[in-house]
Protein backbone atom coordinates (compact mmCIF):
# COMPACT_ATOMS: atom_id res chain seq x y z
CA UNK A 1 0.00 0.00 0.00
CA UNK A 2 1.14 3.63 -0.81
CA UNK A 3 0.76 4.64 2.33
CA UNK A 4 2.93 2.51 4.31
CA UNK A 5 5.48 2.65 1.75
CA UNK A 6 5.51 6.26 2.26
CA UNK A 7 5.72 5.67 5.37
CA UNK A 8 8.76 3.20 4.88
CA UNK A 9 10.29 5.90 3.13
CA UNK A 10 9.76 8.69 6.04
CA UNK A 11 11.05 5.91 8.33
CA UNK A 12 14.18 5.34 6.26
CA UNK A 13 14.94 8.40 5.41
CA UNK A 14 14.47 9.69 9.39
CA UNK A 15 16.60 6.23 10.39
CA UNK A 16 19.02 7.87 7.93
CA UNK A 17 18.70 11.40 9.34
CA UNK A 18 19.57 9.27 13.01
CA UNK A 19 22.29 7.66 11.58
CA UNK A 20 23.78 10.40 9.75
CA UNK A 21 23.70 12.33 13.48
CA UNK A 22 25.58 9.54 14.92
CA UNK A 23 28.04 9.07 12.55
CA UNK A 24 28.59 13.41 12.55
CA UNK A 25 28.99 13.15 16.42
CA UNK A 26 26.72 17.01 16.76
CA UNK A 27 23.57 17.57 17.62
CA UNK A 28 22.15 17.69 13.98
CA UNK A 29 18.95 18.11 14.59
CA UNK A 30 16.03 16.01 13.26
CA UNK A 31 14.42 19.24 12.13
CA UNK A 32 17.11 20.73 10.12
CA UNK A 33 16.31 17.82 7.44
CA UNK A 34 12.93 17.20 8.50
CA UNK A 35 11.58 19.91 10.61
CA UNK A 36 8.13 19.08 11.64
CA UNK A 37 6.89 22.84 11.64
CA UNK A 38 8.30 23.95 8.55
CA UNK A 39 8.30 20.54 6.74
CA UNK A 40 6.86 19.86 3.21
CA UNK A 41 3.02 19.43 4.29
CA UNK A 42 3.50 16.75 2.12
CA UNK A 43 5.22 15.87 -1.10
CA UNK A 44 3.91 11.95 -1.16
CA UNK A 45 3.28 10.41 -4.37
CA UNK A 46 -0.74 11.43 -3.15
CA UNK A 47 0.23 14.71 -2.64
CA UNK A 48 2.07 15.27 -5.79
CA UNK A 49 -0.53 13.60 -8.24
CA UNK A 50 -3.28 15.94 -5.82
CA UNK A 51 -2.00 18.72 -7.25
CA UNK A 52 -3.51 18.15 -10.31
CA UNK A 53 -6.75 18.13 -9.17
CA UNK A 54 -6.25 21.26 -7.96
CA UNK A 55 -6.22 23.12 -11.48
CA UNK A 56 -9.72 22.30 -11.88
CA UNK A 57 -11.28 21.60 -8.54
CA UNK A 58 -11.87 24.34 -6.13
CA UNK A 59 -9.26 23.36 -3.09
CA UNK A 60 -11.25 24.85 -0.42
CA UNK A 61 -14.45 22.87 -1.41
CA UNK A 62 -16.17 25.45 -3.13
CA UNK A 63 -16.52 26.31 -6.71
CA UNK A 64 -19.01 26.39 -9.24
CA UNK A 65 -19.84 23.71 -11.81
CA UNK A 66 -16.79 21.74 -11.30
CA UNK A 67 -17.51 19.26 -8.71
CA UNK A 68 -15.64 20.16 -5.20
CA UNK A 69 -13.55 17.16 -4.26
CA UNK A 70 -12.10 18.24 -1.21
CA UNK A 71 -14.51 16.71 1.24
CA UNK A 72 -15.29 12.93 -0.67
CA UNK A 73 -14.17 10.31 1.37
CA UNK A 74 -11.48 8.05 -0.06
CA UNK A 75 -13.71 5.01 -1.30
CA UNK A 76 -15.56 7.73 -3.21
CA UNK A 77 -12.62 9.11 -4.78
CA UNK A 78 -11.24 5.43 -5.95
CA UNK A 79 -14.88 4.46 -7.13
CA UNK A 80 -15.37 8.29 -9.26
CA UNK A 81 -12.18 7.32 -10.85
CA UNK A 82 -13.05 4.08 -11.76
CA UNK A 83 -15.97 4.98 -13.32
CA UNK A 84 -14.19 7.71 -14.91
CA UNK A 85 -11.74 5.49 -16.47
CA UNK A 86 -14.51 3.60 -17.66
CA UNK A 87 -16.59 5.88 -19.60
CA UNK A 88 -15.85 9.49 -21.49
CA UNK A 89 -18.86 10.71 -20.14
CA UNK A 90 -19.37 12.86 -18.43
CA UNK A 91 -15.97 14.27 -18.09
CA UNK A 92 -13.90 14.23 -21.25
CA UNK A 93 -11.03 15.54 -18.81
CA UNK A 94 -11.10 13.37 -15.78
CA UNK A 95 -11.58 10.43 -18.18
CA UNK A 96 -8.26 11.82 -19.77
CA UNK A 97 -7.05 12.22 -16.15
CA UNK A 98 -8.36 8.64 -14.65
CA UNK A 99 -7.06 6.85 -17.75
CA UNK A 100 -3.60 8.40 -16.76
CA UNK A 101 -3.18 6.93 -13.03
CA UNK A 102 -2.54 3.74 -12.34
CA UNK A 103 -4.78 1.92 -9.48
CA UNK A 104 -1.96 2.59 -7.34
CA UNK A 105 -1.77 6.16 -7.76
CA UNK A 106 -5.53 6.33 -7.69
CA UNK A 107 -5.20 5.03 -4.33
CA UNK A 108 -2.96 7.17 -3.35
CA UNK A 109 -4.46 10.71 -4.54
CA UNK A 110 -7.97 9.26 -2.87
CA UNK A 111 -5.54 8.42 0.31
CA UNK A 112 -3.78 12.12 0.12
CA UNK A 113 -7.07 13.94 -0.43
CA UNK A 114 -9.07 12.29 2.11
CA UNK A 115 -6.58 12.48 5.01
CA UNK A 116 -6.61 16.30 4.34
CA UNK A 117 -10.37 16.49 4.51
CA UNK A 118 -9.88 14.82 7.78
CA UNK A 119 -7.17 16.61 9.05
CA UNK A 120 -9.14 19.97 7.89
CA UNK A 121 -12.07 18.43 9.74
CA UNK A 122 -10.08 18.02 13.18
CA UNK A 123 -10.80 20.79 15.85
CA UNK B 1 50.88 10.57 10.38
CA UNK B 2 46.97 11.00 10.71
CA UNK B 3 45.26 9.63 12.87
CA UNK B 4 41.43 8.61 11.61
CA UNK B 5 38.89 8.00 14.07
CA UNK B 6 35.41 5.83 13.36
CA UNK B 7 33.99 9.28 14.29
CA UNK B 8 35.76 11.29 11.42
CA UNK B 9 35.61 8.34 9.08
CA UNK B 10 31.76 8.24 9.72
CA UNK B 11 31.48 12.24 9.60
CA UNK B 12 32.56 12.04 5.81
CA UNK B 13 30.36 8.94 5.08
CA UNK B 14 27.81 10.40 6.71
CA UNK B 15 28.37 14.04 5.26
CA UNK B 16 28.14 11.63 1.62
CA UNK B 17 24.98 10.36 2.78
CA UNK B 18 23.50 13.43 3.94
CA UNK B 19 24.91 14.91 0.33
CA UNK B 20 22.53 12.08 -1.35
CA UNK B 21 19.51 13.11 1.03
CA UNK B 22 19.97 16.53 1.08
CA UNK B 23 22.52 17.99 -0.97
CA UNK B 24 21.74 21.72 -0.41
CA UNK B 25 22.11 21.49 3.43
CA UNK B 26 25.22 19.90 3.14
CA UNK B 27 26.84 22.84 1.51
CA UNK B 28 26.06 24.71 4.76
CA UNK B 29 23.68 27.01 3.11
CA UNK B 30 20.90 27.07 5.75
CA UNK B 31 17.56 26.86 3.22
CA UNK B 32 17.29 27.11 -0.33
CA UNK B 33 17.05 29.60 -2.32
CA UNK B 34 14.88 29.21 -5.69
CA UNK B 35 14.67 32.82 -7.58
CA UNK B 36 11.42 32.59 -10.05
CA UNK B 37 11.40 35.07 -13.10
CA UNK B 38 8.08 35.97 -14.26
CA UNK B 39 4.90 36.20 -12.22
CA UNK B 40 2.49 34.71 -15.42
CA UNK B 41 0.74 31.60 -14.80
CA UNK B 42 4.01 29.41 -15.07
CA UNK B 43 6.03 31.27 -12.58
CA UNK B 44 2.94 31.63 -10.18
CA UNK B 45 2.27 28.68 -9.99
CA UNK B 46 6.22 27.56 -9.20
CA UNK B 47 6.55 30.06 -6.78
CA UNK B 48 3.10 28.97 -5.39
CA UNK B 49 3.63 25.33 -5.16
CA UNK B 50 7.97 25.85 -3.87
CA UNK B 51 6.49 28.31 -1.13
CA UNK B 52 4.07 25.98 0.08
CA UNK B 53 6.58 23.31 0.92
CA UNK B 54 8.03 25.65 3.96
CA UNK B 55 11.32 24.28 3.31
CA UNK B 56 12.59 26.17 0.49
CA UNK B 57 13.15 30.76 0.42
CA UNK B 58 11.04 31.77 -2.90
CA UNK B 59 11.58 34.32 -4.35
CA UNK B 60 9.47 35.76 -7.46
CA UNK B 61 10.77 38.47 -9.82
CA UNK B 62 7.32 40.34 -11.77
CA UNK B 63 7.88 44.11 -12.63
CA UNK B 64 3.80 44.51 -12.88
CA UNK B 65 1.80 44.25 -9.50
CA UNK B 66 -0.90 42.46 -11.38
CA UNK B 67 -1.74 39.61 -14.13
CA UNK B 68 -3.90 39.68 -16.49
CA UNK B 69 -5.23 36.46 -17.78
CA UNK B 70 -4.69 35.70 -21.63
CA UNK B 71 -7.05 33.07 -21.25
CA UNK B 72 -11.06 34.55 -21.34
CA UNK B 73 -9.78 37.89 -22.35
CA UNK B 74 -11.82 37.00 -25.76
CA UNK B 75 -14.89 37.01 -23.55
CA UNK B 76 -13.43 40.76 -22.32
CA UNK B 77 -13.29 41.46 -26.51
CA UNK B 78 -16.77 40.24 -26.76
CA UNK B 79 -18.31 42.81 -23.94
CA UNK B 80 -18.81 39.38 -21.94
CA UNK B 81 -16.57 39.74 -18.89
CA UNK B 82 -15.07 42.79 -17.34
CA UNK B 83 -11.01 43.06 -17.63
CA UNK B 84 -11.27 43.52 -13.72
CA UNK B 85 -12.45 40.09 -13.88
CA UNK B 86 -9.27 38.28 -15.02
CA UNK B 87 -6.84 40.55 -13.32
CA UNK B 88 -5.06 38.78 -10.10
CA UNK B 89 -2.73 40.80 -7.62
CA UNK B 90 0.39 38.40 -6.62
CA UNK B 91 -0.60 39.59 -2.53
CA UNK B 92 -1.79 36.71 -1.61
CA UNK B 93 1.49 34.50 -2.85
CA UNK B 94 3.04 36.83 -0.90
CA UNK B 95 0.77 36.76 2.41
CA UNK B 96 -0.52 33.30 2.12
CA UNK B 97 2.53 31.06 0.91
CA UNK B 98 5.79 32.98 2.09
CA UNK B 99 6.70 34.19 -1.02
CA UNK B 100 9.01 37.41 -1.21
CA UNK B 101 8.08 39.38 -4.48
CA UNK B 102 10.31 42.04 -5.90
CA UNK B 103 8.89 44.22 -8.30
CA UNK B 104 11.44 44.53 -10.79
CA UNK B 105 12.66 43.37 -14.00
CA UNK B 106 15.58 40.60 -14.23
CA UNK B 107 17.59 42.32 -17.12
CA UNK B 108 20.38 39.40 -17.11
CA UNK B 109 21.23 35.91 -15.71
CA UNK B 110 24.80 34.78 -14.55
CA UNK B 111 24.53 30.64 -14.84
CA UNK B 112 28.06 30.62 -13.78
CA UNK B 113 27.75 32.60 -10.78
CA UNK B 114 24.13 31.63 -9.94
CA UNK B 115 23.05 35.08 -10.06
CA UNK B 116 19.84 37.57 -11.10
CA UNK B 117 20.47 41.33 -11.82
CA UNK B 118 17.75 43.02 -11.91
CA UNK B 119 17.00 46.85 -13.57
CA UNK B 120 17.19 48.54 -9.93
CA UNK B 121 20.98 47.29 -9.93
CA UNK B 122 19.95 44.30 -6.83
CA UNK B 123 21.81 41.09 -8.08
CA UNK B 124 20.43 37.80 -6.31
CA UNK B 125 22.07 34.35 -6.23
CA UNK B 126 20.26 31.20 -6.21
CA UNK B 127 20.38 27.70 -5.69
CA UNK B 128 17.98 26.95 -8.57
CA UNK B 129 16.85 29.61 -11.14
CA UNK B 130 13.05 29.23 -12.81
CA UNK B 131 12.61 31.30 -15.52
CA UNK B 132 8.63 32.15 -17.13
CA UNK B 133 9.19 34.65 -19.53
CA UNK B 134 6.12 33.79 -21.87
CA UNK B 135 6.42 35.06 -24.91
CA UNK B 136 7.92 37.58 -27.49
CA UNK B 137 6.68 38.47 -30.85
CA UNK B 138 9.27 38.31 -34.09
CA UNK B 139 8.45 42.07 -34.80
CA UNK B 140 10.06 42.08 -38.52
CA UNK B 141 8.38 39.42 -40.24
CA UNK B 142 5.47 41.23 -41.32
CA UNK B 143 6.79 44.51 -42.60
CA UNK B 144 5.82 47.37 -41.45
CA UNK B 145 4.61 45.48 -38.28
CA UNK B 146 6.80 46.65 -35.16
CA UNK B 147 6.07 48.20 -31.29
CA UNK B 148 4.69 51.25 -32.34
CA UNK B 149 2.34 49.39 -35.55
CA UNK B 150 0.57 47.46 -32.63
CA UNK B 151 -0.69 50.76 -30.90
CA UNK B 152 -2.66 50.91 -33.86
CA UNK B 153 -3.13 47.64 -35.35
CA UNK B 154 -2.97 45.92 -31.38
CA UNK B 155 -2.42 42.18 -31.38
CA UNK B 156 -3.92 41.91 -28.13
CA UNK B 157 -1.76 38.45 -27.63
CA UNK B 158 -0.08 39.68 -24.28
CA UNK B 159 -3.76 40.54 -21.79
CA UNK B 160 -3.94 44.00 -20.66
CA UNK B 161 -3.70 47.60 -22.39
CA UNK B 162 -3.64 45.67 -25.87
CA UNK B 163 -7.08 44.29 -25.14
CA UNK B 164 -8.65 47.14 -23.91
CA UNK B 165 -7.04 48.78 -27.47
CA UNK B 166 -8.90 46.32 -29.42
CA UNK B 167 -11.69 46.33 -27.45
CA UNK B 168 -12.08 50.26 -27.75
CA UNK B 169 -11.68 49.96 -31.61
CA UNK B 170 -14.61 47.01 -32.22
CA UNK B 171 -16.90 49.42 -30.13
CA UNK B 172 -16.47 52.21 -31.95
CA UNK B 173 -16.22 50.07 -35.42
CA UNK B 174 -19.44 51.52 -38.10
CA UNK B 175 -21.70 48.19 -38.44
CA UNK B 176 -20.56 47.34 -41.90
CA UNK B 177 -16.92 47.11 -41.07
CA UNK B 178 -14.75 44.41 -41.54
CA UNK B 179 -12.51 43.17 -38.65
CA UNK B 180 -9.32 41.21 -40.01
CA UNK B 181 -7.46 38.68 -37.86
CA UNK B 182 -3.71 38.10 -38.64
CA UNK B 183 -3.25 34.17 -37.39
CA UNK B 184 0.29 33.39 -36.61
CA UNK B 185 1.93 30.64 -37.75
CA UNK B 186 2.71 27.06 -35.25
CA UNK B 187 4.01 27.41 -32.47
CA UNK B 188 2.36 30.07 -30.67
CA UNK B 189 0.64 30.74 -27.31
CA UNK B 190 -2.93 28.67 -27.43
CA UNK B 191 -3.87 27.53 -30.63
CA UNK B 192 -7.51 28.13 -30.62
CA UNK B 193 -7.72 31.46 -29.47
CA UNK B 194 -7.54 33.49 -32.98
CA UNK B 195 -10.60 31.26 -34.09
CA UNK B 196 -12.18 31.63 -30.48
CA UNK B 197 -12.06 35.69 -31.17
CA UNK B 198 -13.43 35.31 -34.08
CA UNK B 199 -16.76 33.36 -32.70
CA UNK B 200 -16.88 36.00 -30.25
CA UNK B 201 -16.64 39.08 -31.83
CA UNK B 202 -19.19 37.31 -34.18
CA UNK B 203 -21.32 36.97 -31.09
CA UNK B 204 -20.76 40.51 -30.47
CA UNK B 205 -21.21 41.86 -34.19
CA UNK B 206 -24.31 40.01 -34.66
CA UNK B 207 -26.22 42.22 -31.81
CA UNK B 208 -24.79 45.21 -32.67
CA UNK B 209 -23.00 45.72 -35.71
CA UNK B 210 -24.56 42.76 -37.77
CA UNK B 211 -23.82 44.08 -40.88
CA UNK B 212 -20.15 43.58 -39.78
CA UNK B 213 -17.83 40.79 -41.02
CA UNK B 214 -14.50 39.01 -40.26
CA UNK B 215 -11.50 38.04 -42.24
CA UNK B 216 -9.20 35.47 -40.50
CA UNK B 217 -6.10 35.70 -42.90
CA UNK B 218 -4.16 32.68 -41.68
CA UNK B 219 -0.51 31.85 -41.77
CA UNK B 220 -1.41 28.11 -41.85
CA UNK B 221 -3.99 25.97 -44.10
CA UNK B 222 -5.39 24.21 -41.10
CA UNK B 223 -6.05 24.77 -37.35
CA UNK B 224 -6.67 23.77 -33.89
CA UNK B 225 -10.62 22.40 -33.37
CA UNK B 226 -11.29 23.26 -37.37
CA UNK B 227 -14.12 21.50 -37.51
CA UNK B 228 -16.06 22.51 -34.15
CA UNK B 229 -15.13 25.98 -35.19
CA UNK B 230 -16.37 25.62 -38.99
CA UNK B 231 -19.62 23.54 -37.65
CA UNK B 232 -20.45 26.82 -35.09
CA UNK B 233 -19.73 29.51 -37.34
CA UNK B 234 -22.12 28.00 -39.93
CA UNK B 235 -24.90 27.20 -36.75
CA UNK B 236 -24.20 30.58 -34.86
CA UNK B 237 -22.86 33.40 -37.35
CA UNK B 238 -23.34 32.16 -40.83
CA UNK B 239 -22.04 34.28 -43.78
CA UNK B 240 -20.09 36.19 -41.11
CA UNK B 241 -16.55 34.86 -40.64
CA UNK B 242 -14.53 33.95 -43.43
CA UNK B 243 -10.92 32.19 -42.68
CA UNK B 244 -8.42 32.32 -45.96
CA UNK B 245 -5.80 30.21 -45.46
CA UNK B 246 -2.53 30.46 -46.22
CA UNK B 247 -2.65 28.93 -49.55
CA UNK B 248 -5.13 30.82 -50.66
CA UNK B 249 -3.25 34.00 -49.54
CA UNK B 250 -0.06 33.33 -49.65
CA UNK B 251 -0.03 34.34 -46.19
CA UNK B 252 0.48 38.48 -44.57
CA UNK B 253 3.86 40.19 -46.19
CA UNK B 254 2.79 43.26 -44.96
CA UNK B 255 0.43 46.28 -43.36
CA UNK B 256 -0.01 49.51 -43.78
CA UNK B 257 -0.87 51.06 -40.88
CA UNK B 258 -1.65 54.72 -42.07
CA UNK B 259 -3.93 52.74 -44.81
CA UNK B 260 -5.43 50.16 -42.20
CA UNK B 261 -4.65 47.69 -44.69
CA UNK B 262 -2.82 44.05 -44.74
CA UNK B 263 -0.88 42.82 -47.49
CA UNK B 264 -0.83 39.04 -48.71
CA UNK B 265 0.87 38.35 -51.71
CA UNK B 266 -1.74 38.78 -54.01
CA UNK B 267 -4.15 41.11 -52.76
CA UNK B 268 -4.13 44.08 -50.04
CA UNK B 269 -7.55 43.84 -47.85
CA UNK B 270 -9.05 47.20 -46.08
CA UNK B 271 -9.94 46.80 -42.72
CA UNK B 272 -11.99 48.89 -40.19
CA UNK B 273 -10.48 47.23 -37.52
CA UNK B 274 -6.87 44.80 -37.91
CA UNK B 275 -5.89 42.45 -35.11
CA UNK B 276 -2.53 41.55 -36.57
CA UNK B 277 -1.03 38.50 -34.36
CA UNK B 278 2.31 38.06 -34.99
CA UNK B 279 4.81 35.29 -34.78
CA UNK B 280 6.34 34.24 -31.75
CA UNK B 281 9.48 33.05 -29.87
CA UNK B 282 10.31 32.76 -25.92
CA UNK B 283 10.24 36.10 -23.86
CA UNK B 284 13.37 38.14 -24.42
CA UNK B 285 14.97 37.17 -21.00
CA UNK B 286 15.36 33.32 -22.25
CA UNK B 287 16.95 34.46 -25.45
CA UNK B 288 19.39 37.06 -23.64
CA UNK B 289 20.58 34.52 -21.14
CA UNK B 290 21.33 31.52 -23.95
CA UNK B 291 18.05 29.29 -23.12
CA UNK B 292 16.89 29.71 -26.88
CA UNK B 293 17.81 27.17 -29.34
CA UNK B 294 17.85 27.87 -33.08
CA UNK B 295 14.03 27.93 -32.99
CA UNK B 296 13.65 31.08 -30.57
CA UNK B 297 12.25 28.56 -28.26
CA UNK B 298 13.52 27.13 -24.66
CA UNK B 299 14.96 23.18 -24.75
CA UNK B 300 14.18 21.77 -21.58
CA UNK B 301 14.40 18.13 -19.95
CA UNK B 302 10.69 16.78 -19.87
CA UNK B 303 11.04 15.51 -16.04
CA UNK B 304 12.57 18.63 -14.39
CA UNK B 305 12.12 20.96 -17.06
CA UNK B 306 15.54 22.27 -16.14
CA UNK B 307 17.23 23.48 -19.44
CA UNK B 308 19.01 21.76 -21.48
CA UNK B 309 21.21 24.52 -22.48
CA UNK B 310 21.77 26.51 -19.39
CA UNK B 311 21.66 23.84 -15.68
CA UNK B 312 20.29 25.13 -12.60
CA UNK B 313 17.93 26.77 -14.76
CA UNK B 314 14.44 25.12 -15.09
CA UNK B 315 11.87 26.81 -17.35
CA UNK B 316 8.08 26.32 -17.70
CA UNK B 317 5.40 27.62 -19.82
CA UNK B 318 5.11 29.33 -23.09
CA UNK B 319 8.67 29.40 -24.10
CA UNK B 320 9.44 26.18 -23.91
CA UNK B 321 9.67 23.78 -26.98
CA UNK B 322 10.71 19.97 -27.15
CA UNK B 323 7.20 18.04 -27.05
CA UNK B 324 3.65 18.23 -28.06
CA UNK B 325 2.24 20.11 -24.83
CA UNK B 326 0.50 22.93 -26.79
CA UNK B 327 1.62 26.61 -25.59
CA UNK B 328 -1.78 27.31 -23.00
CA UNK B 329 -1.92 28.24 -19.18
CA UNK B 330 -2.81 24.56 -18.58
CA UNK B 331 0.14 23.33 -19.76
CA UNK B 332 2.25 25.49 -17.78
CA UNK B 333 0.37 25.15 -14.82
CA UNK B 334 0.91 21.39 -15.42
CA UNK B 335 4.27 22.26 -16.15
CA UNK B 336 5.24 24.46 -13.31
CA UNK B 337 3.84 21.75 -10.71
CA UNK B 338 6.23 18.69 -12.55
CA UNK B 339 9.20 21.57 -12.01
CA UNK B 340 8.34 22.90 -8.33
CA UNK B 341 8.50 19.18 -7.06
CA UNK B 342 11.81 17.90 -8.97
CA UNK B 343 13.48 21.28 -7.62
CA UNK B 344 12.30 20.40 -4.22
CA UNK B 345 14.10 16.42 -4.44
CA UNK B 346 16.86 18.42 -6.03
CA UNK B 347 17.29 20.77 -3.10
CA UNK B 348 15.61 19.43 -0.08
CA UNK B 349 16.07 15.23 -0.82
CA UNK B 350 12.18 15.14 -1.05
CA UNK B 351 11.02 12.01 -3.23
CA UNK B 352 10.41 12.48 -7.04
CA UNK B 353 8.03 10.46 -8.61
CA UNK B 354 7.39 10.53 -12.45
CA UNK B 355 5.41 13.81 -13.71
CA UNK B 356 1.91 13.64 -15.18
CA UNK B 357 1.00 16.26 -18.01
CA UNK B 358 -2.22 17.62 -18.51
CA UNK B 359 -3.89 19.90 -20.91
CA UNK B 360 -7.34 21.01 -20.68
CA UNK B 361 -8.89 24.04 -22.51
CA UNK B 362 -11.87 25.29 -22.83
CA UNK B 363 -13.19 27.20 -25.95
CA UNK B 364 -16.32 29.59 -26.51
CA UNK B 365 -18.20 29.47 -29.76
CA UNK B 366 -20.79 31.69 -28.29
CA UNK B 367 -21.83 32.48 -24.35
CA UNK B 368 -23.39 29.33 -23.80
CA UNK B 369 -21.71 26.62 -26.45
CA UNK B 370 -17.81 25.95 -25.50
CA UNK B 371 -15.67 23.01 -26.09
CA UNK B 372 -12.96 21.20 -24.21
CA UNK B 373 -10.76 18.81 -25.32
CA UNK B 374 -8.28 17.24 -22.96
CA UNK B 375 -5.01 15.50 -23.52
CA UNK B 376 -2.29 13.74 -20.87
CA UNK B 377 1.48 13.73 -21.53
CA UNK B 378 4.45 11.51 -20.54
CA UNK B 379 8.33 12.29 -21.29
CA UNK B 380 9.70 9.70 -24.02
CA UNK B 381 13.33 9.62 -25.86
CA UNK B 382 14.06 13.25 -23.79
CA UNK B 383 10.86 14.97 -25.42
CA UNK B 384 6.90 15.30 -24.23
CA UNK B 385 4.86 13.26 -25.87
CA UNK B 386 0.83 13.40 -26.41
CA UNK B 387 -0.17 9.75 -24.95
CA UNK B 388 -4.33 10.51 -24.60
CA UNK B 389 -6.59 13.15 -26.86
CA UNK B 390 -10.20 13.74 -25.96
CA UNK B 391 -12.07 16.35 -27.77
CA UNK B 392 -15.74 17.82 -27.61
CA UNK B 393 -17.58 16.54 -31.35
CA UNK B 394 -19.34 18.33 -33.87
CA UNK B 395 -22.61 17.00 -33.49
CA UNK B 396 -23.05 17.48 -29.21
CA UNK B 397 -26.55 18.47 -28.02
CA UNK B 398 -27.06 22.16 -26.72
CA UNK B 399 -26.84 20.94 -23.66
CA UNK B 400 -23.93 19.44 -23.46
CA UNK B 401 -22.08 22.66 -25.22
CA UNK B 402 -24.10 24.73 -22.29
CA UNK B 403 -22.81 22.07 -19.21
CA UNK B 404 -18.97 23.10 -21.07
CA UNK B 405 -19.36 26.91 -21.08
CA UNK B 406 -20.94 26.49 -17.22
CA UNK B 407 -18.06 24.00 -16.13
CA UNK B 408 -15.15 26.59 -18.43
CA UNK B 409 -16.75 29.34 -15.28
CA UNK B 410 -15.91 26.74 -12.62
CA UNK B 411 -12.76 25.99 -14.02
CA UNK B 412 -11.59 29.65 -14.73
CA UNK B 413 -12.31 30.39 -11.04
CA UNK B 414 -10.94 27.09 -9.27
CA UNK B 415 -7.26 27.77 -11.53
CA UNK B 416 -7.08 31.35 -11.09
CA UNK B 417 -6.85 30.26 -7.18
CA UNK B 418 -4.37 27.80 -7.45
CA UNK B 419 -2.05 29.73 -9.67
CA UNK B 420 -2.42 33.15 -7.68
CA UNK B 421 -2.87 31.72 -4.25
CA UNK B 422 -6.40 30.33 -2.19
CA UNK B 423 -7.01 27.28 -1.32
CA UNK B 424 -4.41 25.23 0.60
Amino acid sequence: MKRERAAAVLSRAKGLAAEIRWFLGISLSATLLFPESAAPADVSQGAQIAATCASCHDQTGGGQAIPPIAALDEQAIVKAMLAFRASESPSLVMHAVALSLSDDEVAATARFLADRANAGRQP
Amino acid sequence: MTDWTRRQIGGLAGGALLAVAAPHIVRGQGRAKVVVIGGGIGGATVARYLGDMKSIDVILIEPNSTHVTCFFSNLYLAGLRSLASLTFGLETLAEGHGITIIRDRAVAIDPAGRAVELRGGTRLSYDRLVVAPGIAFKFGEIEGYDEAAAKIMPHAWIAGPQSELLRRQLESMDDGGVFVIAAPPNPFRCPPAPYERASLAAYYFKQFKPKSKILILDAKDKFSGQELFQDAWSRHYPGMIEWLPSQFTGAIKAVDVAARSVVTEGETFRAAVANIIPAQKAGLIGEKAGLTDASGWCPVDPVTFESTLQPGIHVVGDSIIGGDMPKSAFSANSQAKACAFAIAASLTGSPQFPPHLFNSCYTFLAPDDAFTNALTFAPEGGRIKTVKMFISKVGESAEVRRRTAHHAVGWYSAFTADVFGGGS
